[in-house]
C-alpha cells in the first residue's frame, strides 16, 4: 500500500498523511475553514487542515467513534460506541463528557439555530443537549425523545431536523417543538437506510438505501409538494448484463450548487443534479468503499473517505484513506437543460 | 261709369264753353283788344296742351312698367321652368295678348308664385339627399370626400338630375351595406381565428379599431378598417397555419411515438383530438382553442415526455439487443474484435453524445453478420461439440484408469464400468474425429481466407496442440510400457537372484500424475479449459455432477439453493465449464486488459457475490475457505493458472445477480432471515459485534 499513498496521486485527489488506522465513520469540513474532522473505529477523532495536509490534533475515545462534528473553529463534538456524547477543544486539547445513552451513541449532530447538539443512539432516543451549561448530565440534557427504533442517520436543516431509524422509519422534527414529530414518515425505499441529509434549501431530503437506491424526499406534504419526490437507482455495476448492487454510504450536498455527491460501496463517488435528474459526473474509482462525503464551506474542496465500511464481515481489505480533492466547476454545477425544439 | 266719365267732360267742355263765353264778355266789357284777346287765347291753348302732354306721358311710363313687370315675371318663370326642367306653360297666352296688360299681368302672378313653391320643394328634396350622400360619403371614405364636389348647382334643379342624385345615393347605400357585411364578414372570420388560435377577440378587433367591438354602435367601414383587418386575418391565418404546420408535426411524431412503443389507447385517446386532425387543412381547423398557445405547449410536453420514454426504451432496446449479440457470441464460441465498443456507446447515449437507434443499427448489423458467420460455423461448431465431449470423456477415462480401486465393488460401480466401456470406444474415435474436423476447419479457412477462432484461439492449433499433447501421451505410454517391460526384466533377474517380488514403485505412479496434470493445464490454456476438470470431485460426485448439469440454470438462479450446495459448488463450475465455458473463455483473452483482476483477485472479487449475501453473514466466512479448499485441493503446479480462476468466480456472482436479482436477493434474505436473526442490523452494529467479540478475544 505504501507505494498507493503518494501525496498526489491526482486520480482521486491528494491524499491527507496520518489517515486513521481503523475504519474512517465520518469526516465533516468546518463552516469556517478548510480543517476536516475525521470519527474513526479506532477510537480517535483527529482534525486536519486539509489545504495544507497537516495533522492538527488527535482525541483518544473510550470505544470506536461513530460521528463527530464542529461547534466552531475551536471546538468539537463526538459521537461514542462508548455510549458518550463528548465535546473537545482543538486549542487545548481539553476534552469533557457531555452525557451518555444507554446504548452506543450513532450520530451527532450540531444546530447552529437551535444552539444545541442532537444525537441519535441505538437506545432508540434521540436526546438534545446545551453545550453552554455546566458539566454534567443534569444541567446539559435537554430532553431525551424515544424513536420508534435504533437512530441510523441524522440531518438538520434550519430548525428541521430529519431522523432515519432502523425499520426505515423517519421522523421529521422542528427543532422548536421537539415533544413530538412534526411527520412520521416511512422510507419510500424498501430496504435499510443508509444515509439521510437535508437538501441546502430546506424543501427536502436525499436517503440513500443498502440497495443502490437514492430517494429525493419534500416536507411539503400537498400533493403537489408529493408529487416531486422520485427515486433513482446508482452504485450498481452491470456487467454481462448483470447486476451487482452496492449500498450507498454517504450522501454530501454542494453548498452553493444544491448538487450532491453519493459514495457507495462500489468505491465511486457520483455527483448528481437532483432538479434536472442527471448525473454530472462520475470520479475515478476509489480503492475501496466509501464511507463518508464532505464538501467544504464554499464547495471547492470535497473530501472523500474510501474506507470499508464492513459491508462483507470482518474480511481482509484496502486500507482507511481520506482523499481531498479540488472540486471543478463543471462536476457540480448544473447544466440547464436542453430545449429539443426552439419556440416559434 | 263711362258714362259718368263722359258726362264730366261734357261738364268739363260746357264749363270751358262758359267760361270763354264768360271770358269774352268780360272782354267785351274791359274792351280788349283784338290781339290781346288772341294772344291770351294761345296762351290757354298752349297751357292746355301743356297739361295734356304730362298725362300722356304718365300713362305711357305707367304701361311701360307694367309691360316690364309681366316681362319679369315671365322671365322668372321662364327660369324656374328651365332650371326645374319643365315646359313653361303661359308663353303662348303673351302672343296672343288676350287681355290688357294688367289682365295679363294679374294672370301671371300666381303661376310665378306657385312655380316659386315648387322650386322650393325640389330644392329642399335635394338638400335632403345631397346630406345623405355627404354622410355615406364620409363613412365611407373620409378622406377622399370634399364637399365642393356636392357643392350645389341652384341652376340644375330638374327631376333628372334629382333622380341622378338619387341613383348616386342608392349606389352608395349599396356600397355601405356592402362594406358592412364585408365588415362581419371579416370580423366572424376573426372571431372563429381567434377562437382557434385561443386569443382574445375583443383585443384583436380593438387594435384594428375601437369601434368595431361595439356591439350595438355602428362599425367604422372606411377602406383603412376594411384593410387592417383583412391584414388581421391574413396575420392570424399566417399564424395559424404556422401553428398547425407545428400541431401536424408533433401529431405525427406522437403517432410514430405511439407507433414505436404500443402506447395503450387510453393514453392515446386524451390526444385524439390532435391526432384527428393531423391531415385536416387549414381551414378544417375549427375547433376552439385546439391551436391556443397552452394546448400546443400541452401537445409539445407529451412530446417531449414520450421522447424521453423512447430514448429510454430505446436504451433498453440497445442493451437487449447487445445482450443478445454477446449471447450469440457465446453460443458460436465467436469473440468480439473490439471488446468494449458496445459497452462504450451505451454511456455514449446515456450522455447523449450517439443517437440509440444509430447505434441499434449498428448492434442490428453485427447481430445479422454474427448470425451469418454463426451460419457458416455451425457445421464446424457441432464437430466441435463433439469432439470437446470425446475429449473430456477421455480425461475423465485416463483418470479413471488411474485410480486403483476402480474395480472394487462398490455402489455403482457398475454403472461406471459401463461408462468406461462406452469411453473407450468413443476415445478410439477421436484421431478420426479430429483428422475430419482439420479437413473441415482447413477447407472453411480456405474458402474465407480467415482462421476460424474458437473463443479466441485458432481452432486449428487447438487441434494440432491436442494431437501434440496426445502423442506426448502416447509416447509417454510407450515409454512407461517399455520401463515396465524393463522392470519385470530386472525383476525377473532379482527375483532370479534373490527370490522376491517388489511391488511397483510409488514414487513412478506420483510422476505420471505429475505427468498428466501438467498436460492437462497446458491443454487447457488451448481449449479453455473444456477437458481440465480436475477429476478428483468428479469422481467423489459423480452423481452431483449430473444433477447440476442438468438443473444447471435452475441452480444457478435460486440463491437458496446455492447456499445449500456450497459443498458442491467446484463441482458445479464443472458444470459451468462444460456447458458455459463461454464466461471463462471470454475471460481469457481479455486476460492482458485486465491487470486488476490477478493484483486485488482475492479481497474484490468475491466481494460481489458477499454484497448480495449480506444478511447472511453465514454464507461470507464460508465462501474464501471454500476457495482455500480449492486451492488445497490443487497440486502447487495448477496454483499459476488460480488467477484465471478467481475471475471464473465472477461469472458465478453475476449468475446470482441473474436471479430477479439482488434486490429479491436481499429481500429474500429478509425473509430468510427470520430464522437466523430476528432484527435487521447495520453495518456498524455487525462490525462493532465483531469489534467487542475481538477485543473480548484479545
Amino acid at each position: 500500500m505504501s507505494a498507493a499513498v503518494l501525496p498526489t496521486s491526482s486520480g482521486g485527489g491528494r491524499e491527507l498523511s496520518n489517515p486513521p488506522s481503523d475504519g474512517i465513520s465520518n469526516l465533516r469540513f468546518s463552516n469556517h475553514s478548510d480543517h476536516l474532522l475525521v470519527s474513526s473505529w479506532d477510537k480517535t477523532v483527529r482534525l486536519y487542515d486539509a489545504s495544507a495536509n497537516v495533522l492538527k490534533g488527535e482525541f483518544m475515545h473510550g470505544g470506536p467513534v461513530l460521528d463527530c462534528c464542529f461547534h466552531d473553529d475551536f471546538s468539537g463534538f463526538s459521537a461514542s460506541a462508548d455510549n458518550t456524547v463528548r465535546r473537545f477543544v482543538f486549542g487545548t486539547g481539553k476534552e469533557d463528557i457531555l452525557g451518555r445513552h444507554e446504548a452506543p451513541v450513532r450520530c451527532v449532530e450540531y444546530s447552529y439555530a437551535a444552539g444545541q447538539v442532537i444525537t441519535g443512539s441505538w437506545d432508540k432516543t434521540l436526546k438534545c443537549w446545551d453545550p453552554r451549561g455546566a458539566s454534567g448530565p443534569d444541567r446539559t440534557l435537554v430532553g431525551t425523545y424515544p424513536q420508534p427504533e435504533r437512530v441510523y442517520s441524522l440531518s438538520l436543516v434550519g430548525h428541521r431536523l430529519v431522523v432515519a431509524t432502523a425499520g426505515r422509519h423517519v421522523n421529521v422534527y422542528d427543532l422548536r417543538n421537539m415533544s413530538q414529530p412534526e411527520q412520521r414518515r416511512e422510507s419510500s425505499l424498501k430496504y435499510q437506510t443508509r444515509c439521510v441529509r437535508c437538501y441546502p434549501n430546506g424543501t427536502g431530503f436525499a436517503l440513500s438505501s443498502v440497495e443502490g437506491r437514492v430517494a429525493m424526499e419534500f416536507f411539503d406534504l400537498s400533493e403537489a409538494g408529493q408529487s416531486k419526490k422520485y427515486a433513482f437507482k446508482c452504485h450498481r455495476k452491470s456487467e454481462a448484463g448483470k447486476d451487482t448492487v452496492y449500498p450507498v454510504n454517504a450522501i454530501a450536498f454542494h453548498p452553493i450548487y444544491g448538487t450532491f455527491a453519493t459514495g457507495g460501496c462500489d468505491g465511486y463517488v457520483n455527483v448528481w443534479d437532483g432538479n434536472n435528474k442527471k448525473r454530472l459526473y462520475q470520479y475515478s474509482k476509489y480503492p475501496t468503499s466509501i464511507a463518508a462525503l464532505s464538501f467544504s464551506r464554499d464547495g471547492r474542496l470535497l473530501a472523500v473517505a474510501s474506507s470499508y465500511t464492513f459491508e462483507e464481515g470482518d474480511t481482509p481489505h484496502e486500507p482507511d484513506a481520506i482523499f481531498v480533492r479540488n472540486v471543478n466547476e463543471v462536476e457540480v454545477k448544473p447544466k440547464p437543460k436542453a430545449l429539443p425544439a426552439p419556440p416559434p | 261709369m263711362a258714362n259718368l266719365v263722359s258726362d264730366q267732360l261734357l261738364q268739363m267742355e260746357t264749363t270751358c264753353g262758359s267760361l270763354l263765353y264768360e271770358l269774352q264778355m268780360i272782354w267785351d266789357e274791359v274792351g280788349e283788344s283784338d290781339t290781346e284777346r288772341d294772344k291770351l287765347l294761345l296762351e290757354l291753348e298752349q297751357e292746355c296742351l301743356e297739361v295734356y302732354r304730362r298725362k300722356v306721358d304718365q300713362a305711357n311710363r305707367c304701361r311701360a312698367q307694367l309691360r316690364q313687370a309681366i316681362a319679369d315675371a315671365e322671365a322668372e318663370l321662364a327660369a324656374i321652368c328651365s332650371a326645374m326642367g319643365e315646359r313653361p306653360v303661359h308663353i303662348r297666352q303673351s302672343n296672343q295678348k288676350a287681355g290688357s296688360l294688367k289682365e295679363e299681368l294679374k294672370e301671371i302672378i300666381p303661376q310665378l308664385e306657385e312655380m316659386r313653391k315648387r322650386k322650393n320643394d325640389r330644392w329642399n328634396q335635394f338638400l335632403e339627399v345631397i346630406e345623405q350622400i355627404r354622410r355615406i360619403s364620409i363613412e365611407i371614405r373620409p378622406a377622399e370626400y370634399t364637399p365642393s364636389k356636392v357643392a350645389m348647382d341652384e341652376s340644375d334643379l330638374s327631376t333628372r338630375r334629382l333622380e341622378e342624385l338619387h341613383r348616386q345615393l342608392q349606389s352608395l347605400q349599396k356600397e355601405k351595406t356592402e362594406r358592412l357585411k364585408q365588415v362581419m364578414d371579416h370580423l366572424n372570420t376573426l372571431n372563429s381565428l381567434c377562437l382557434v388560435l385561443g386569443i382574445d377577440f375583443r383585443q384583436t378587433v380593438h387594435e384594428v379599431h375601437p369601434s368595431l367591438d361595439e356591439t350595438d354602435g355602428s362599425k367604422n367601414i372606411s377602406n383603412d378598417t376594411i384593410e387592417s383587418l383583412a391584414s388581421a386575418i391574413q396575420r392570424l391565418r399566417e399564424v395559424k397555419i404556422q401553428r398547425m404546420q407545428k400541431l401536424q408535426d408533433l401529431a405525427s411524431t406522437m403517432l410514430e411515438l405511439w407507433n414505436l412503443m404500443d402506447t395503450p389507447v387510453e393514453e392515446q385517446q386524451l390526444f385524439q383530438n390532435v391526432t384527428c386532425n393531423i391531415a385536416a387543412s387549414e381551414h378544417e381547423i375549427t375547433e376552439p382553442n385546439t391551436l391556443s398557445m397552452d394546448f400546443i405547449n400541452y401537445v409539445e410536453a407529451e412530446v417531449l415526455r414520450l421522447e424521453q420514454l423512447k430514448t429510454s426504451k430505446m436504451k433498453e432496446l440497445v442493451l437487449k439487443k447487445k445482450m443478445e449479440l454477446e449471447e450469440l457470441r457465446r453460443r458460436t464460441h465467436l469473440v468480439a474484435q473490439a471488446g468494449n465498443e458496445t459497452e462504450f456507446a451505451i454511456k455514449a447515449i446515456e450522455a447523449g453524445a450517439i443517437d440509440a437507434s444509430l447505434m441499434l443499427e449498428q448492434i442490428e448489423i453485427l447481430v445479422s453478420k454474427v448470425k451469418e458467420e454463426a451460419f457458416s460455423r455451425k457445421d464446424i461448431l457441432e464437430k466441435v461439440e463433439k469432439w470437446l465431449a470425446a475429449c473430456n470423456e477421455e480425461s475423465w477415462l485416463e483418470e479413471y484408469n488411474r485410480d486403483e480401486n476402480r474395480y472394487s465393488a462398490v455402489r455403482g460401480a457398475h454403472l461406471t464400468l459401463k461408462r468406461a466401456e462406452k469411453a473407450r470406444a468413443l476415445v478410439n474415435k477421436i484421431p478420426a474425429m479430429v483428422d475430419a474436423l482439420a479437413a473441415k476447419i482447413t477447407a472453411w479457412e480456405n474458402d474465407r481466407g480467415i482462421e476460424f477462432t474458437y473463443d479466441g484461439v485458432r481452432l486449428l492449433s487447438m487441434l494440432e496442440e491436442y494431437t501434440i499433447v496426445r502423442q506426448e501421451k502416447e509416447q509417454e505410454r510407450k515409454r512407461q510400457r517399455d520401463q515396465k517391460r524393463l522392470q519385470g526384466q530386472l525383476i525377473a533377474e532379482q527375483e532370479a537372484l534373490f527370490g522376491s517380488k517388489p511391488s511397483p514403485s510409488k514414487p513412478q505412479s506420483a510422476k505420471k500424475v505429475a505427468r498428466t496434470s501438467t498436460s492437462g493445464s497446458s491443454r487447457r490454456q488451448s481449449l479453455g479449459g473444456a477437458i481440465m476438470h480436475p477429476s478428483k470431485p468428479d469422481l467423489l460426485h459423480p452423481k452431483s455432477t449430473r444433477s447440476t448439469k442438468k438443473g444447471d440454470d435452475i441452480a444457478a438462479l435460486s440463491p437458496g439453493r446455492r447456499g445449500l450446495d456450497i459443498a458442491g459448488l467446484p463441482v458445479k463450475k464443472l458444470s459451468f465449464n462444460n456447458t458455459m465455458n463461454a464466461p471463462c473463455e471470454v475471460e481469457m483473452p481479455r486476460r492482458p486488459f485486465a491487470p486488476l483482476v490477478p493484483v486485488n483477485s482475492i479481497p474484490s472479487t468475491p466481494s460481489q457475490p458477499n454484497i448480495m449475501s449480506t444478511p447472511s453473514i453465514l454464507l461470507t466466512p464460508s465462501q474464501p475457505k471454500n476457495n482455500d479448499v480449492e486451492e488445497e485441493n490443487r497440486t502447487p503446479k495448477i496454483m499459476p493458472i488460480s488467477t484465471p480462476k478467481t475471475p471464473g468466480t465472477v461469472p458465478a456472482s453475476m449468475q446470482m445477480a441473474t436471479t430477479p436479482a439482488p434486490t429479491s436477493i436481499v429481500y429474500e434474505a429478509a425473509v430468510a432471515k427470520a430464522p437466523l436473526e430476528e432484527i435487521e442490523y447495520s453495518f456498524e452494529e455487525r462490525r462493532l459485534a465483531s469489534y467487542l467479540k475481538r477485543s473480548r478475544v484479545l
